[in-house]
């Protein structure tokens, strides 16, 4: 509802500032201002030109976000996050002085569509800066244009670690890429439990494929043997014969690449197979708010990666979390954190560079280190990957989220091994 | 003893793809038309069964009569104001307003329920029986199946108006020059179609996570078990259906699962080049 409320103000104003902009810029002879509809790449700053006439021109900010399509959820809560954020640092006078407006469209989880809204808030809407629109496969056509254009993108809502494997110098990671997922969870939760079998089960599609990938290269540093190495389709209905080899395998630990369905389906299919490791451990699934839900009881004993929680301290989260649920009345998930902390991210490198100068930004971006709402603090390798966010794991107990590693973050410690399911 | 226990979760699976296939199968054999949007009347149904249950937690299993009722009401009325119109036009025409209502269903699905993943927590776990695993949501849903397909059989065989809806399906002129009226033969069969459609829409939602998109996933899967089994065969939808889901979880457990979502497209193709008319579709 806010983000159609949002773009027809937004763009009404936009286009009376443009005719008040070109008649003041005709008859006072200013050459530019900051709505400059082609980038100016070198050290000729049209922000300091738009700065000077009047601290009440608003910093506008343009996304294309999935609001509708299969990732319409997803992407509203990550819209939601930059809703709070242009709020949160409205209140506290703005960026540069100046108050921040964002200006949404809807890409309708469509990376074609994506894309050519980026364009048309380059190029027509002459936006001051961006930020990332959602999902990966999006950010990744969406990094061909704001790359070309040099505008500054911090990539809030991709993973995908191919993305930062292009030689793009203006696309910044904010959350860890997906090789990166099960850091955490094997280093700190299965190494120390000490567990030497595990069976890898993925979904065969990009992400699943990339988490797994990641997870081999740590489980070899544990000397951890895999015993059992399978795909499965996509929108699979029947696992059965992937839990009966796992059954055979009788591994340690069965560590899965998955999504929500599929996760769920493994959960139901495990406990009628009368499968037992003595942990289970799935990448998305487990961190979805409706997982408890649709699992009951057998959701328990679970763990899984995260990116984030809302029960974690780092500075200013549990405020962070309360405007959340007060403002939109539901319950958080990371993607509002995400949205939120890309908000903190670009403020700050605008603070560093002093100006809306986007190459300026984009240094700034580049070398910055800064705390967000996410575990870790903000900080990118020389190809624009972050390397500063740390995942975490989380272990479902009672039907709640309980973190249980890293130690510093932890809420509770890990429970396991996990009973088998007669026993439960 | 493991491959026993893979046969069985085949046998089990194929109940509900019987269920599901039977509908479009009857719809298919009455009127021609190929129902792209029968995906969707299943998610309405998968829908019904989870709003029921999560609302005012009704017992999924007392919510299949109300999903059933529900899509047999919203199937008679697509019926008579849409797919009625294009029976016995160029296959294109059904083609195109159902692929359409399949667009719609889906769209208006997303916005109603977002593409949140739901599922319905009942029946969990498996019996045990002599070493066997049998999935009790997986069993009671195959009993259920059965059921209702074996119902919808005996009611066409048996019945008056199930005789009325073969005799259209065997020859629409002739029927009508006996004084049958087709328009509320098709009708009908299109309301029992969208109704067996949702009831194993309701079975779904307690087997598996869904979202507004299970429908597209299952859609393929009734078209191989109508191509096996024979066009407008009751019987052979059935044990097509069985045939499917067992080749599917056996050549999961032989080679990997991802061959197993081949196999039916494999059947698919195999059957339409030795045996177009599939394995009953001449008994008909």
């Amino acid at each position: 509802m806010d983000e159609m409320h949002y773009a027809p103000t937004v763009r009404l104003c936009r286009r009376r500032f443009l005719h008040i902009a070109a008649a003041a810029a005709s008859s006072l002879g200013l050459a530019a201002c900051s709505s400059n509809p082609t980038p100016a790449p070198g050290p000729t700053t049209s922000a300091g030109a738009a700065t000077a006439p009047g601290s009440s021109t608003p910093v506008v900010i343009g996304v294309a976000i999935s609001t509708t399509g299969s990732n319409g959820d997803t992407g509203t809560y990550q819209q939601q996050g930059y809703q709070l954020w242009e709020e949160a640092v409205n209140a506290k006078g703005g960026l540069l002085g100046r108050p921040v407006k964002f200006l949404f469209y809807d890409d309708q989880s469509d990376p074609t569509t994506s894309s050519r809204l980026y364009e048309k808030l380059i190029t027509q809407d002459s936006v001051d800066l961006v930020l990332g629109p959602y999902a990966s496969n999006v950010t990744a056509a969406v990094a061909q244009v704001t790359e070309r254009y040099h505008y500054p993108m911090i990539a809030v809502g991709a993973a995908a670690t191919e993305i930062w494997q292009k030689g793009y110098k203006y696309v910044f990671g904010l959350a860890s890429t997906t090789d990166l997922q099960y850091s955490t969870l094997i280093r700190d939760v299965i190494g120390p439990l000490k567990y030497s079998t595990v069976a890898l089960i993925y979904e065969d599609s990009l992400f699943p494929i990339s988490e797994i990938n990641g997870a081999r290269e740590y489980l070899k540093k544990l000397e951890t043997k895999v015993v059992l190495d399978e795909k499965y389709p996509p929108k699979a209905t029947d696992l059965s014969s992937v839990l009966t080899h796992v059954r055979d395998a009788n591994p340690d630990v069965v560590l899965g690449g998955t999504y929500t369905p599929d996760s769920e389906l493994i959960v139901r299919q495990a406990k009628e197979l009368n499968v037992n490791p003595k942990l289970y451990a799935f990448t998305v699934g487990p961190g979805d708010p409706n997982f408890v839900a649709n699992l009951g009881a057998d959701a328990d004993w679970i763990t899984s990666p995260s990116i984030w929680e809302p029960v974690i301290n780092t500075p200013g989260n549990a405020e962070f979390v309360q405007r959340y649920e007060s403002r939109f009345n539901r319950s958080i998930d990371y993607h509002v954190a995400t949205g939120y902390s890309g908000g903190m991210v670009l403020d700050a490198a605008v603070k560093e560079a002093g100006s809306l100068d986007r190459d300026k930004v984009r240094d700034a971006l580049a070398n910055i280190r800064l705390q967000t709402v996410l575990p870790g603090e903000y900080r990118v390798d020389q190809t624009g990957a972050q390397i500063g966010h740390v995942m975490m794991s989380i272990q479902i107990q009672n039907g709640k989220r309980v973190v249980v590693a890293p130690k510093n973050l932890a809420t509770g410690t890990v429970m396991a091994p996990t009973p088998p399911w007669n026993e439960r | 003893m493991t491959l026993v226990q893979v046969i069985i979760n085949g046998v089990l699976l194929g109940g509900v793809y019987a269920l599901f296939a039977a509908g479009l199968n009857m719809i298919v054999g009455v009127m021609r038309v190929i129902n792209l949007a029968h995906g969707e009347l299943m998610m309405l149904g998968a829908y019904t069964t989870f709003m029921l249950f999560s609302l005012a937690h009704v017992n999924p299993l007392l919510s299949i009569p109300a999903s059933a009722a529900l899509m047999l009401i919203l199937g008679m009325a697509l019926q008579r104001l849409m797919v009625e119109r294009v029976v016995r036009q160029p296959l294109l025409s059904s083609l195109l307003l159902t692929f359409g209502l399949s667009t719609l269903f889906l769209g208006v699905a997303l916005n109603v329920w977002t593409g949140d993943q739901r599922s319905v927590s009942y029946l969990s776990g498996s019996l045990s029986v002599g070493g066997l695993q049998i999935s009790v949501v997986r069993m009671v849903a195959f009993a259920v199946a059965v059921a209702l397909t074996g119902a919808t059989f005996l009611f066409l065989r048996c019945s008056t108006f199930g005789k009325t809806i073969r005799a259209t399906a065997q020859h629409p002129d002739a029927a009508q020059a006996c004084g049958i009226d087709v328009t509320r033969v098709r009708m009908v069969t299109f309301g029992i179609g969208s109704a067996l459609a949702a009831a194993a829409g309701s079975l779904v939602s307690m087997m598996f996570t869904f979202n507004p998109e299970i429908g597209q996933a299952f859609l393929p899967k009734a078209f191989a078990v109508i191509v096996l089994g024979g066009l407008g065969s009751f019987v052979g939808a059935l044990l097509g259906a069985l045939v499917l889901g067992v080749s599917e979880t056996v050549a999961g457990y032989f080679s990997s699962g991802q061959r197993a979502e081949s196999v039916a497209f494999v059947i698919l193709i195999v059957m339409l080049m030795i045996r177009p008319a599939g394995l009953f579709g001449t008994n008909e």
